[in-house]
């Protein structure tokens, strides 16, 4: 190695005599550092930052080997620094002592250099192996990591974009995919922050929000005489317009094999079961109460917000104090007591998102 | 006669010890000086060995057992690591019996390397 970027070895021992061998030793491959007690011990390690190996006595005036092991364990260095213990007698309580602050060995004076030479050669290698292998697997899980979000960003944007279609269809702007994730994230954070009992984990709540964008895409089977009417559909296109949910079950099913179990079973209820009302009166199963999947009664309450604030063909806009009322009043359908609690803990939010949807114009 | 020569007739493992210094012969000479000094610095008297509490003396023949050692300065290591042995055994009279045996051996080591500083 370099000279200039030679790696240190700290001895630490009373007798100069005892640091001279240990010096003649490795006095050929690494720097040396010396300290004549523990004190002086701590002041190297605190100002020297390639130090590779620490050879310790233990009997020293000032401060003692053990109130260097001490200081070590606290600093957090015992993993990343090995010591050698360095003692003139077997004393088996000090060694188990020193074991136990988790020195990498203990060697016995007088010293025979080939063995010092050749243990001590082990354990630099053994940690510095141990080193490079955490920082490959930190660079590792890094990469991975990166991988991960590069993927889900993928899988969001190939969602979003196969959501949009829907809306596109219906001369929607492509917005309001993105305002129901919003307002999702949002109304899940709420959920789980008061209402633990559901068991929503971040992650899971993560899986939602991004499901919630596939709420409509049966709508892609809805045939455009019905989809794009501007006024009021009949009776009977009512009922086939409500198929949407069964229809987007369908589509889903079809990609199965392609997603997780647990993101797929947020996208089938939430299709499914996004119309479905507390009291019975939704479609298309006319769940009651908790039959209804959390998952879908939360994207329920934002779809419902969203169609309230946000023009559409066939009405106009609602302002957010109104739709807000239509909501909690059960003017849009009943909704369970607790999704309206955190709906109204979320009316804050709500109401600031659609100002700054409307201060950037997204459109 | 050298000193190296010299020592080796006292019992001092001259082969042994240089080794330790990786053959650097001279170092070994310049320590036997620093052995010198340092049982200068801690000289112990036999009646240091009437102590009750025997802190300080199990110090400094711990650090004399550890540096004789490490020189190969046989006579004393060996006697000196039965001495800390006792000391820590609570025996300082049968400590002191090792240290009296001892004494002319250490002394004329001692002299031996003053003669040649």
């Amino acid at each position: 190695m370099d000279r200039q970027h030679r790696q240190q070895i700290l001895i630490v021992d009373d007798e100069q005599i005892n640091r001279t061998v240990l010096r003649e030793i490795f006095n050929d491959d690494y720097d040396i550092l010396e300290a004549a007690n523990g004190q002086d011990a701590i002041f190297q390690i605190k100002n020297n930052h390639d130090i590779i190996l620490i050879l310790l006595d233990i009997v020293m005036p000032v401060k003692d080997g053990f109130e260097v092991l001490e200081y070590m364990k606290e600093e957090e260095l015992m993993q990343k620094i090995p010591v050698i213990l360095i003692t003139g007698e077997s004393v088996v309580d000090s060694e188990d002592r020193a074991y136990a602050y988790g020195v990498a060995d203990v060697m016995h004076k007088p010293f025979f250099p080939h063995i010092v030479r050749r243990r001590s050669r082990n354990i630099i290698q053994l940690y510095q192996s141990k080193h490079d292998m955490e920082v490959r697997l930190k660079v590792q899980e890094k990469a991975i990591k990166a991988k991960e979000k590069e993927i889900r960003d993928n899988n969001e944007f190939m969602i979003d974009a196969l959501s949009s279609v829907v809306e596109f269809r219906s001369a929607e702007t492509g917005e309001h995919v993105r305002r129901i994730k919003y307002f999702t994230r949002i109304m899940l954070k709420y959920l789980m922050k008061y209402f633990p009992k559901y068991n929503v984990t971040q992650s899971q709540a993560e899986q939602i929000a991004r499901a919630s964008a596939l709420h409509d895409i049966g709508k892609i089977g809805i045939q455009d005489s019905i989809l794009l009417k501007p006024g009021k559909l009949t009776e009977q296109e009512f009922e086939i317009m409500k198929t949407h949910t069964v229809i987007g079950c369908e589509i889903l099913e079809k990609f199965r094999e392609s997603q997780s179990s647990e993101f797929y079973r947020f996208c089938y209820e939430i299709c499914r079961h996004h119309h479905e009302r507390w009291d019975g009166n939704g479609y298309p199963d006319h769940l009651v109460g908790d039959e209804i999947p959390i998952s879908a009664q939360i994207v329920a309450i934002a779809d419902v917000y969203d169609a309230l604030v946000s023009p559409r063909v066939y009405k106009s806009v609602y302002a957010n104090n109104i739709a807000f009322d239509m909501i909690m009043n059960g003017e849009c359908g009943q909704f369970s007591p607790d999704v309206l609690e955190c709906f109204e803990l979320a009316k804050v939010d709500f109401f600031n998102i659609v100002e700054v949807i409307k201060m950037f114009d997204f459109t | 006669m050298s000193l190296l020569e010299e020592l080796g007739t006292l019992g001092v493992n001259i082969e042994e010890g240089t080794k330790r210094l990786m053959g650097n012969v001279s170092l070994y000479e310049r320590m036997m000086g620093t052995f010198h000094k340092m049982m200068m610095d801690s000289k112990i008297q036999p009646e240091d060995f009437d102590c009750e509490d025997c802190t300080e003396l199990i110090e400094k023949t711990h650090a004399i057992k550890g540096a004789s050692g490490n020189l190969s300065v046989t006579p004393v290591y060996e006697a000196y690591s039965e001495i800390v042995k006792l000391l820590r055994q609570n025996e300082p009279a049968q400590a002191k019996e090792v240290f009296v045996k001892l004494q002319p051996v250490q002394e004329e080591i001692i002299a031996c390397i003053e003669k040649h500083m």
